[in-house]
């Protein structure tokens, strides 16, 4: 079994007076990847969210409970969340990257946190570039600027970029969800490559996409943990009944 | 919610259903052929396994179909893959139906030993678990699916006694061996049909509970990591 990376005891939260998470307790294997699905607006997303930080940004929200990320409760006070969030990092749905080159994009993280030697910016980019499956399309194009890059290479460049900074969980949502069928299936490579190195958390609304990439998979519905367990169990044999029929179809 | 997949299932247990009453029919046929001694009828079994084996065809093609189409899970997975071996079983069973009409022809009519047999018996009992089989498979029924499983033992004897009675009796005399080695070919049949009804009653659990019963061992699927790492 592996070490548990992300663990979640109790946790609610609240947008203003609406309750969007309600007393989720779980935890994250560490090297694996972990798939949330459910329904649109089951709170999937803004848990995912909840796991750096991300949440403190909205106006309104009141977080209880913890979450501890290699035995250290995120929501302390004295934490620094511009470290947390190095060490967690994130890809979204739609490629955010800056309005900068290939290669500027991965080394600004890099650069944030002090590295100035050109060297090693050099091998930061190749590798992560490599580790992102994306270095024999991008190493002639790495003065390009990177919205010259198909959607599918720039969300694989968010994702070498995210590594950049050497992070050791990496969030997903919906990561593939804009991508073509071929582009979506080298992202999922990606995944099940990076979780050597990497614990992985991905929110997918595909369900196929969840079975197919995941270890386990943490089924919401408003804002509740219904169920979480193998991957496979899920698909084959869920315990709960509204599991069952969130899998099958017959809702959501 | 109604969905697409749901048409495709129920079209698939018709198809199931279809082919089960279809098998029904041929065993109850060649038993009664050997039972009357009326070869007519056990020409007419041998006639209609293509229907069974069209059937077959029908219900591999649909399975294929919905696997491509629709990627299913859950319950829905399970009741797809059981009724592949389902159909796989009840097409096993046509064929010893086949087997069952083609060796009283062979020997014409039943030899006057014929009732010292357990054969009889065997013939109820085989009725009887097919019959239970359909059923527990229609119903989702396990009482009936643990009935089926339970009654293969007793069957199994009954071809091992029919093996002891049938050899002393054509070591009495040369002229027995003939219609000693059909009635010996049957009870195997039979007892062969009973397992092939057995497998259709373990796929009935599959189906309820996820729950594995081959091969005379219990487990759960997918409960633990070893399972999953085996090759």
């Amino acid at each position: 079994m592996k070490e548990i990376k992300i663990a979640v005891k109790d946790l609610n939260l609240y947008y203003g007076e609406k309750q969007a998470l309600k007393n989720i307790s779980l935890e994250i294997p560490e090297k694996r990847v972990t798939a949330f699905i459910g329904p649109s607006g089951c709170g999937k997303s803004t848990f995912l969210r909840v796991l750096n930080r991300m949440n403190d940004l909205i106006d309104h929200v009141k977080i209880e409970g913890d979450v501890i990320i290699d035995g250290v409760n995120i929501y302390d006070k004295s934490l620094d969340v511009v470290n947390l969030r190095k060490n967690v990092g994130m890809v979204f749905q739609k490629s955010n990257l800056f309005p900068k080159s290939v290669y500027e994009n991965i080394v600004y993280g890099p650069r944030i946190n002090g590295i100035r030697d050109k060297k090693i910016l050099d091998e930061i980019v190749e590798r992560t570039l490599n580790q992102a499956a994306i270095w024999d399309e991008a190493k002639d194009r790495l003065n390009e600027n990177a919205f010259s890059l198909s959607g599918g290479q720039q969300q694989r460049l968010c994702i070498a970029r995210a590594l950049a900074v050497e992070p050791e969980i990496i969030l997903m949502d919906e990561p593939a969800s804009a991508l073509d069928p071929i582009s979506t299936a080298k992202i999922e490579e990606l995944i099940h490559d990076l979780k050597q190195k990497y614990t992985i958390v991905i929110v997918t609304h595909n369900m196929q996409q969840a079975a197919r990439v995941s270890d386990q998979t943490a089924f919401f519905y408003l804002g509740e943990l219904i169920e979480f367990d193998k991957t496979t169990k899920i698909f084959t044999n869920p315990s709960k009944k509204q599991t069952e029929d969130y899998v099958t179809g017959r809702f959501g | 919610m109604e969905r697409l997949l749901d048409e495709h299932i129920e079209k698939l247990k018709r198809r199931v259903l279809k082919m089960s009453s279809l098998v029904d029919e041929q065993v109850q046929a060649a038993i009664r052929s050997v039972e009357t001694e009326d070869l007519t009828l056990a020409k007419e079994v041998i006639e209609k396994d293509n229907q069974v084996d069209k059937y077959d065809n029908k219900i591999d093609k649909i399975c294929q179909k919905i696997f491509a189409l629709t990627q299913p899970v859950a319950m829905d997975l399970r009741i797809i893959m059981s009724s592949l071996t389902i159909n796989n079983n009840l097409e096993r069973i046509g064929d010893i139906a086949v087997n069952i009409a083609e060796y009283i022809i062979m020997i014409n009519k039943k030899p006057p030993f014929y009732n010292q047999t357990k054969l009889e018996s065997m013939f109820k009992v085989v009725k009887q678990m097919l019959k239970d089989a359909i059923d527990s498979y229609v119903e989702g029924n396990e009482t009936l699916a643990r009935a089926v499983i339970d009654s293969d033992d007793n069957l199994d004897k009954m071809n091992f006694d029919n093996h002891k009675i049938l050899i002393d009796i054509m070591k009495q005399n040369p002229d027995n061996i003939e219609p000693g080695i059909a009635l010996l070919v049957m009870s195997r049949q039979l007892e062969r049909l009973g397992d092939h009804c057995t497998n259709i009653a373990e796929d009935v659990f599959f189906i309820v509970e996820a729950h594995l019963v081959k091969h005379k061992y219990e487990k759960y699927l997918f409960d633990d990591d070893k399972d999953e790492n085996d090759d």
